[in-house]
């Protein structure tokens, strides 16, 4: 079955009857919110265009319409409206998937990673929505398509491909904290080119909750969005797509900053973030049986931070983060019959840093293949196996197989079950980092060095001696697992239904576990004579996550969907568990402050992780009408914030922060099918904690004017 | 880490006066039980002195002595008596020193045991640590020894859980836990009151046997 492709076959595959495979593989994406059978078209899941009824994983899509009609500005807007999803704050807003930090989720822009995730967290704000077709969001590892990150997922941003004739539009929105935001998008397609252009600013005054604080909780920021997409037909089976984002963000802040002396200071910070990429693709349909593409992506991202005195402006400090990603990629899709479709790719990584912690520029060098094999041997049943190698230059490679499959027992049942490995490789800091707190003395070394460096120290004397036997107080156990510091893995099954009893109805749900091991931590491997600790990293934790998760959509007559999506969610730490079952963890009460034992059901799980999150929308489509509208409550239950009792799990009452419901409500009506008002109300329960959720401001208005330009 | 070790200057140190009582928590019980049976004392708010106050910040210094306890005494002890076998414990910031080895002329030594304080009934006789100028009897450092130190809260708090046996000056056995290092044990401490208060629960033998009931 699965023959190599020799020169000699391909070949003569070259020289086969061209037949346009992609041109039979279209289907029209579906941008309704409305209508439930129609053949909507993803990508992620399987890297080939497939129906999203068929595909064996668990797919959300929120189309353009959604998005419209949501009022959404930025990508944390959409994707924290999700069932499953939850935005949090960790250096930066990220999504949690399936109880899964935000840094196991990779996030993609047609199929390539959007890099700059300096503390795990990649910044969804960074990404404006305004020239997007749709957002795929595949749950469950993806690591045997995507390689390292897709652990808990994959989010894909689909931009707009340039579609026939010249059009545009134009969109100006203002709101509460000066929230300004005005772009266009610009649209051509003659004989063999298209091109697409996006251009966006998006600025606010920031705000801030907690005035006391002497600092603004989202100082005022300023940023554009270039993004371009060029694509001409070089003859009727190859096609040439370039590409183009770039991206900066400004922002400024005052906080005040203790001296030495015991006074405070003021400080000015001006920060700039910016990011770029270059996109470069060809695509080849050799035969109506075999599809090529090569792909070459470079992206690179910049953060540079100022810091000086307000009232003289002094340096005080400053630092600075470069990130450069380049990879060039090949893949093979060869349809061996309608129902068996074969897919293989190989690509090559090259990675860059530098920056203010970093003792020179890092380079990271990997090579991967994959292969898929997407048979449907039954009618009504669908099998996807596939499986990847990552290699690279500072950890053990990486297998990564993954199989899924899917069966239409009846018209109006599916049901799907998928079994995966997935991978998060040790990032930059966890390699690389060395840095010591001029004013503390504690120092950490990334695995790369840490032995290396650690010698150093105890040439220079700066490693304590243990006065018992004379030797440096190193632990050489802890030493050695820093050294041998490999990526962090999960394995996981995902199973579900999708259930169709009327027309009007729709109920889906997939039950979730993840077994993760090798969760990288801080580990003190030697100590100085300053009385701090030097640290690494090094693979200890394992951890689960399990859930459910369920939606329902139902059509309330001609113009209105109802959906409603719930979470239930387990997430805990092995390490602890074990610990409680041994009767090793305490509790003292606070007030009697005598000690317990504590068992397995005190324990709270993970922190930043709630048992129920759940939503509830309304929208409402009647295009003849010109008029949209979206009602959308969005419920997350109560999550554990910090240890307060000392005993580091989470277990107390007064370590959770409470529950809390979202309301957001948008109404828009076009015009003469070009000009489009938009007036809307974000958290109009005007909800906030200033002390725990950074992320929420107060209530938010705004009013926008669309103008559609050129042909309809 | 910075704004830890400037707390534990400012706050260690901000109240200038040392209370201290010893009570018993176990009057109503002691009063039923047989005279043999060992009371369960607390010392509340042991803390050192203040140093000299920073003329420029008007903010206390380090202490200049460590806080000196005698657990057969149930008092504290002044620092001029530092250099005899009369006190058992002596605290300064989070760290604890036993009287013993580096720290004293006593026979001071102690284990750090994961357990709860009543279950505790028997002191062991042997593996007891002593103090040494770079490691102490009982270890310091967040988790490492008797508590944990939350980085984002910046709050001290003593691991529940965690029995220091203790090896005397004089040789006798007692067993301790620290139950609070704030002034007045606050029952959710916020990091901002003052710091380096110690109230512990401990069970003195003075007959020189290992029970601990």
């Amino acid at each position: 079955m699965h023959r190599s492709l020799t020169p000699t076959f391909l070949l003569a595959l070259l020289l086969a009857p061209a037949v346009s495979w992609a041109q039979q593989q279209k289907a029209p994406a579906d941008t309704s919110t409305r209508h439930l059978r129609l053949r909507e078209v993803v990508i992620t899941a399987t890297r080939t265009e497939k129906a999203l009824t068929e595909v064996p994983i668990p797919v959300t899509v929120v189309s353009r319409q959604q998005i419209k009609t949501m009022g959404a500005l930025r990508l944390s807007d959409v994707l924290g409206e999700q069932t499953g999803l939850n935005v949090v704050a960790d250096h930066g807003r990220g999504i949690q998937m399936q109880g899964l930090n935000p840094e196991y989720t990779l996030i993609l822009v047609d199929g390539e990673p959007l890099i700059g995730r300096t503390a795990g967290t990649l910044e969804l704000s960074r990404v404006a929505v305004g020239n997007i077709e749709r957002v795929e969001v595949v749950k469950g590892p993806a690591s045997a398509l995507w390689g390292s990150e897709a652990l808990a997922g994959v989010v894909n941003i689909i931009t707009q491909k340039p579609q026939p004739g010249t059009r545009g539009e134009v969109r100006l929105r203002y709101g509460t904290n000066r929230t300004a935001d005005v772009g266009g998008t610009f649209n051509l397609k003659q004989n063999r080119l298209g091109i697409t252009v996006f251009g966006n600013r998006y600025s606010s005054a920031g705000y801030t909750l907690q005035p006391a604080s002497g600092q603004a909780t989202v100082p005022p920021f300023a940023s554009y969005t270039g993004q371009s997409r060029l694509s001409y037909q070089l003859d009727d089976k190859t096609t040439l797509s370039i590409s183009g984002r770039y991206f900066i963000e400004n922002q400024r802040s005052e906080l005040p900053i203790s001296t030495e002396g015991g006074q405070t200071a003021p400080v000015r910070l001006k920060s700039r973030q910016q990011d770029f990429s270059l996109n470069p693709t060809l695509t080849r349909c050799f035969s109506d049986k075999l599809f090529g593409t090569l792909r070459f992506y470079h992206a690179g991202y910049r953060t540079q931070e100022n810091y000086t005195y307000t009232t003289d402006g002094a340096y005080y400090d400053a630092s600075y983060f470069h990130q450069t990603f380049t990879r060039p990629e090949a893949q093979l899709d060869w349809r061996l019959h309608p129902k068996h479709t074969l897919t293989a790719g190989a690509g090559y990584l090259l990675e860059s840093v530098e920056a203010t912690r970093y003792d020179q520029r890092q380079q990271m060098r990997s090579a991967y293949g994959y292969l898929q094999d997407d048979w449907a041997p039954l009618p009504g049943l669908n099998l996807v196996a596939g499986v990847r190698y990552d290699g690279h230059n500072q950890y053990r490679g990486q297998l990564s197989p993954k199989l899924s499959g899917r069966y239409q027992v009846r018209p109006w049942l599916a049901v799907r079950a998928s079994a995966g490995r997935g991978f998060r490789a040790p990032d930059f800091r966890q390699l690389y980092l060395n840095f010591s707190n001029p004013a503390v003395g504690y120092s950490v070394f990334g695995t790369h060095q840490v032995q290396e460096k650690v010698a150093q120290l105890v040439t220079q004397g700066q490693i304590a001696v243990d006065p018992a036997t004379g030797q440096p107080l190193i632990n050489a156990a802890l030493l050695e697992q820093a050294s041998s510091l490999t990526a962090e893995s999960s394995r996981a099954y995902n199973a579900g239904f999708q259930l169709d009893p009327t027309s009007k109805l729709r109920l889906t749900a997939n039950f979730f576990h993840n077994d993760l091991h090798d969760l990288i931590e801080t580990a003190a491997v030697a100590q100085k004579t300053n009385g701090q600790s030097v640290y690494s990293y090094r693979n200890v934790s394992r951890a689960y996550t399990q859930g459910v998760e369920a939606d329902a959509r139902y059509l309330l007559g001609q113009y209105l969907t109802l959906s409603a999506g719930y979470q239930y969610l387990i997430a805990k730490d092995r390490t602890v568990l074990a610990q409680l079952k041994a009767g090793s963890i305490y509790r003292r009460d606070p007030q009697t402050l005598e000690t317990i034992r504590l068992r397995e059901a005190d324990y709270g799980g993970l922190y930043n992780r709630s048992r129920h999150t759940a939503n509830v929308k309304l929208f409402y489509e009647n295009q003849a009408a010109g008029w949209s509208g979206s009602v959308r409550g969005v419920y997350r239950g109560r999550y554990g914030f910090q240890d307060r009792n000392g005993n580091l799990i989470l277990d107390a009452a007064n370590e959770y922060v409470p529950g809390y419901w979202l309301l957001n409500v948008a109404a828009a009506k076009t015009f003469r099918q070009r000009y489009t008002l938009q007036a809307g109300l974000d958290n109009a329960l005007n909800y906030t904690n200033p002390a725990y959720l950074s992320t929420v401001p107060g209530r938010l208005y705004y009013a926008s004017v669309a103008v559609a330009l050129g042909q309809k | 880490m910075t704004q830890l070790f400037s707390r534990f200057t400012l706050m260690a140190l901000a109240g200038p006066t040392l209370l201290f009582n010893a009570c018993s928590k176990d009057d109503n019980d002691n009063e039923v039980k047989p005279a043999e049976a060992l009371k369960t004392e607390t010392a509340s708010n042991l803390a050192p002195a203040p140093g000299t106050t920073n003329p420029t910040t008007g903010q206390p210094g380090t202490p200049r002595h460590y806080a000196f306890y005698s657990l057969a005494n149930k008092s504290t002890v002044a620092y001029t008596d530092s250099a005899t076998t009369k006190w058992d414990l002596a605290v300064r910031g989070t760290t604890i020193l036993v009287n013993g080895s580096s720290s004293g002329p006593g026979q001071g030594g102690a284990i750090v045991k994961e357990g709860l304080f009543s279950e505790v009934t028997t002191a062991p006789t042997t593996d007891y640590k002593q103090d040494t100028p770079t490691a102490k009897a009982i270890p310091t450092g967040s988790g490492n020894g008797w508590y944990n130190y939350n980085s984002t809260t910046h709050v001290v708090a003593p691991i529940a859980g965690r029995v220091l046996l203790i090896r005397t000056a004089t040789g006798k056995y007692a067993k301790v836990e620290i139950v609070s290092y704030y002034k007045d044990a606050p029952a959710t401490p916020v990091g901002t009151e003052p710091s380096g208060y110690y109230t512990f629960r401990y069970v003195y033998q003075p007959d020189g046997s290992t029970n601990l009931k």
